[in-house]
């Protein structure tokens, strides 16, 4: 009966951020919340495997005070109890600060057989809590998993990368980040998402888990973010026999030096 | 702190990162350690510009279980650069945890800057670029092909070898290669990608010839690698397929929509070719021609030919 | 006055959001075209609990609430509208049980209602001017202990794939004009047939037939809310109605904003986006604001609705307010995207024909002005 933890992140909507036209500045005021994309096949896959076998699905969040709008969300999929850390630190938080700071909550109200985790968030996607949050742990890491089974203590995955698929098992506690394709996460019906409101979230004091100023300023600051633009010729032949056009683009090609 | 150092699993990455290292290198006046896990690209890196090269011999040979390991070794690092396959950057995250220390993922570009190391990165699936400063040591991981390989040094550094502990904690019980076509498109200097401008797969030809003729190589959209199934996966450009930076890029009877373009945005010149005269790709080009792929492939073939 | 949804508002339409997106958005057009009645769908909604998302725990619903309930109308309207009109006669036949019926009615019909295991819808409307008005009208004798119903309902709803008919009949001989009652009625009663499928302009995946009652005997238990209570019970559900369809005809009109929108940003004319051009932002602006205020006008009628407070005025502006300017959003958004607007590979052709289901039907055009005058005389 694997006790689970499932890290998310509150994250904006990237498809709902747009670039200013004057300055390529970055405007998400339009952008809406929601759970991480891979977090939220995360907390699938380990509702999946409690529904099937039994024990329990924690899931945890560091973010802002609009964390608090995520836990009816994350606890109707599937999860039994949500901690939660709202602080402002988070606005500025880096992988190292968001490592720490998850890793000493972990600490606090651990431990845990299996903690889960997306492969990386849906808008920095910097792929790095999963291994950073292992290693102030000291717990082994299984990342870009596509298949996990849990079965009396041994975790079993086949990981899948770019050049292979790995199979590997560890017994004990481990930290998994799982790729978006080891399932399709639910849809949450009406009662799943009126039965939220019955299930525990607790508040972690940020305060209370003995992390320093110094720990929460972050050492990659970000410095700037601008929307990407090409700028590229634009030059467009329309002529209405295509051999013109050709025409006209071997040339422009000849004189770009490409033949 | 002291030293730059450089770590990948992958030989031609490992000695891609040479270049950015001897840029550091210039801007620091701190040595070069390369980690290596084989005799032969020890050999190499050595001959190519790392002072020191370390050869770790480990008994099980798995990247992502060195953390502990790798970290004992770079303790000393100023700047640490990890070759951004997937197994360099989950120990990159892991090394960096140990270290305290700031990690950008995919850097696209390195400087050093009143003693921080500026670094630049894609956001948000290619909507922008991120700029970020790191303090002091700073971890880095570095996309393959990002830099080509530095010519040989004057002086080679030495090689040592050391031995490593592995995480025994974790079983690799089977390790299956992807099947390949054996095809690396990112190393063409001329790509016809082609969308489904293209009625059939029996069409492909027209792309083909015209590949062929530029002694290039075709390549695609995710929908016809992954749900038409006309042209192998390792074909397939985009956000969750390959980057490639040719010196020409043929869009041909593609949108150009951004999770296609992200990954070949850095082509040095684009040329589009669509029915569609309101299709994004034409926003995305240097040059276009509106008209019907199966009329202006033809004439391109022989007009090249020529 | 707070106008945010709770969480639980928000969470229900975002549901609703990815289950269209999901399973309606790849075959809205196909079922447009084909008018196949989505027998599947409607179970995976049954599945989310959306069937019974109005009905009382106590038979089985989710009593989540009007506003919730039109925040999953509106989010299948971007999609199929069809779908959410099936939905929306199988609600309302199913709250004539609830609201209305005995105890015994309610144990014997709406859990299987809630569960979305039988399907209900309305009978009301006729070939005459009104109900019990014309050669067809539907009668109901009284023998005994039973009713006999004769005649025909016209353009139900449904009709064919529900399990339970709320009809709307006469008894004679009635006191005045307008008395109706309703009867509940089962699909299998004999001498109950349904006619011939009626291909009607639009929201095509939803059946629509006459259904024709001949010596169709009925237990006096069937009664809803006594003899002749019926005409209240039509008003407030009609009234009901006009806030259903209003949440389709809105989201129906956001889906063609946002598809119009996005072709104004791609379609490049006299080298630029033709979405930078004046008249085009002033027809995406004013669909884009009818759209807006609208959804408001919606939102707080819903809101008197949950709080048990009179709403058939604010009911019967909307659906003023939107038969005035429903037709006129797809219009706009047609001009918009011009000849790729006008071609049924698009959606705009279907929501077009769709929007008019939704904001012309289910009353006479004077209907909802005479209860607004009514109220503001």
């Amino acid at each position: 009966m694997p006790k689970f933890l499932v890290l998310y992140k509150w994250t904006l909507d990237e498809q709902d951020i747009k670039i200013k036209s004057d300055d390529l500045s970055l405007d998400a005021s339009r952008a809406k919340g929601k759970i991480s994309d891979f977090d939220r096949n995360a907390i699938e896959e380990a509702a999946r495997i409690v529904e099937a076998k039994g024990g329990s699905v924690d899931v945890l969040t560091y973010g802002s005070a609009a964390v608090k709008q995520s836990l009816k969300d994350v606890l109707s999929r599937g999860a039994d109890k949500a901690y939660w850390i709202a602080d402002a630190s988070a606005e500025t938080a880096d992988a190292v600060v968001t490592a720490k700071v998850l890793a000493a909550a972990i600490r606090k109200i651990g431990p845990y057989d299996v903690i889960l985790t997306g492969e990386g968030s849906s808008d920095q996607f910097n792929q790095q809590t999963a291994p950073r949050v292992a290693a102030l742990l000291g717990l082994p890491c299984l990342s870009l998993v596509h298949k996990l089974d849990v079965e009396a203590g041994t975790v079993s995955v086949t990981r899948k990368l770019a050049v292979c698929t790995e199979q590997a098992t560890v017994s004990g506690p481990v930290v998994v980040s799982v790729l978006s394709d080891i399932n399709k996460p639910r849809i949450p019906g009406l009662k799943q998402v009126l039965g939220a409101a019955k299930k525990p979230n607790e508040e972690i004091a940020l305060g209370s888990l003995g992390v320093s100023p110094a720990d929460l300023q972050p050492k990659a600051v970000r410095r700037s973010a601008k929307g990407f633009v090409m700028t590229r010729k634009n030059v467009v032949f329309k002529d209405a026999n295509p051999a013109d056009s050709v025409a006209k683009l071997v040339s422009s090609l000849v004189s770009e030096g490409l033949f | 702190m002291t030293g730059i150092f450089l770590f990948s699993e992958d030989p031609v990455l490992a000695k891609q990162l040479l270049t950015p290292a001897l840029a550091l290198k210039g801007a620091l006046d701190q040595p070069i350690t390369a980690l290596a896990l084989d005799g032969a690209t020890a050999a190499d890196l050595a001959a190519l510009g790392a002072d020191t090269v370390l050869l770790l011999q480990s008994a099980s040979g798995w990247v992502e279980g060195l953390g502990d390991a790798v970290t004992d070794l770079v303790r000393a690092a100023t700047v640490v650069l990890v070759g951004g396959t997937q197994r360099g950057k989950h120990l990159a995250a892991h090394v960096a945890a140990k270290l305290d220390a700031g990690l950008t993922t995919d850097a696209k570009s390195l400087a050093i800057e009143d003693g921080k190391l500026v670094t630049s990165r894609i956001l948000y699936a290619g909507l922008a670029v991120g700029v970020e400063e790191l303090a002091f040591p700073a971890v880095a991981t570095i996309p393959p092909r990002s830099y080509p390989t530095p010519e040989a040094a004057q002086t080679p550094g030495s090689v040592e070898t050391v031995a490593v502990t592995d995480d025994i904690r974790v079983t690799v019980t089977g390790t299956t290669p992807t099947e390949s076509s054996g095809v690396d498109i990112s190393l063409a200097n001329k790509l016809v990608s082609v969308g489904r401008g293209f009625r059939s797969k029996d069409d492909l030809p027209l792309a083909e010839g015209l590949a062929a003729k530029l002694k290039g190589e075709v390549s695609c959209t995710r929908g016809i690698a992954e749900d038409e199934h006309w042209l192998p996966i390792e074909r397939y450009i985009g956000i969750s397929g390959q980057t490639v930076k040719p010196d020409l890029y043929l869009a041909v009877g593609l949108s150009g929509q951004v999770q296609h373009m992200v990954g070949a945005r850095e082509s040095k010149i684009i040329v589009a070719i669509n029915s569609d005269e309101r299709a994004p790709i034409f926003e995305a080009a240097d040059y276009g021609i509106v008209g019907d792929l199966y009329a202006v492939l033809p004439l391109l073939t022989a007009a090249i030919t020529s | 006055m707070n106008f945010e949804l709770t969480d639980e508002q928000r969470l229900i339409g975002q549901s609703a959001r990815a289950f269209a997106k999901e399973y309606l958005d790849p075959i809205a057009a196909d079922l447009d075209h084909s008018g196949t009645y989505p027998k599947a769908i409607i179970e995976q909604l049954a599945g989310y609990d959306f069937l019974g998302l109005l009905l009382p725990e106590e038979v089985g619903g989710a009593a989540a609430g009007a506003v919730s309930y039109i925040e999953v109308i509106e989010a299948l309207s971007r999609s199929c509208p069809a779908v959410a009109t099936i939905l929306t006669n199988h609600t309302l036949g199913a709250l004539a049980v609830v609201d209305w019926g005995s105890d015994k009615q309610k144990k014997d019909y709406a859990p299987a209602l809630a569960k979305g295991e039988r399907l209900a819808t309305l009978a009301i409307y006729e070939k005459g001017p009104a109900p019990g008005v014309g050669p067809d009208a539907l009668l109901a004798a009284r023998q005994g202990e039973h009713y006999v119903l004769n005649g025909t309902k016209a353009f139900v709803r449904n009709a064919g794939v529900a399990d339970l008919y709320v009809v709307f009949a006469t008894v004679e001989p009635a006191p005045d004009k307008r008395a109706l009652s309703v009867f509940l009625v089962d699909a299998r009663t004999p001498g109950l047939t349904i006619g011939p499928r009626l291909e009607t302009m639009g929201l095509k995946a939803c059946p629509v037939a006459h259904v024709i009652f001949s010596n169709v005997s009925v237990p006096a238990a069937a009664l809803v809310g006594g003899e002749n209570g019926g005409t209240a019970i039509a008003t407030t559900l009609l009234a009901k109605a006009a806030v259903f369809e209003a949440a389709q005809t809105v989201g129906i009109g956001k889906a063609a904003v946002k598809h119009a929108a996005d072709y104004a940003k791609q379609r490049v004319q006299f080298g630029r986006p033709i979405a930078s051009l004046q008249a085009i932002q002033t027809l995406l602006a004013d669909v884009a604001t009818d759209a807006h205020l609208a959804w408001l006008g919606v939102q707080r009628t819903a809101q008197l609705i949950e709080d048990g407070q009179p709403f058939e005025t604010d009911a019967a502006m909307v659906k003023a307010f939107l038969a005035r300017v429903g037709s006129k959003m797809l219009i706009d958004t047609v001009q918009v995207e011009g000849g790729f607007g006008y071609s049924e590979f698009m959606p705009l052709p279907r929501l077009f024909r769709d929007i008019a289901g939704t904001t012309l039907l289910d009353a006479p055009a004077d209907f909802p002005d005479e209860i607004i005058a009514e109220a503001i005389a």
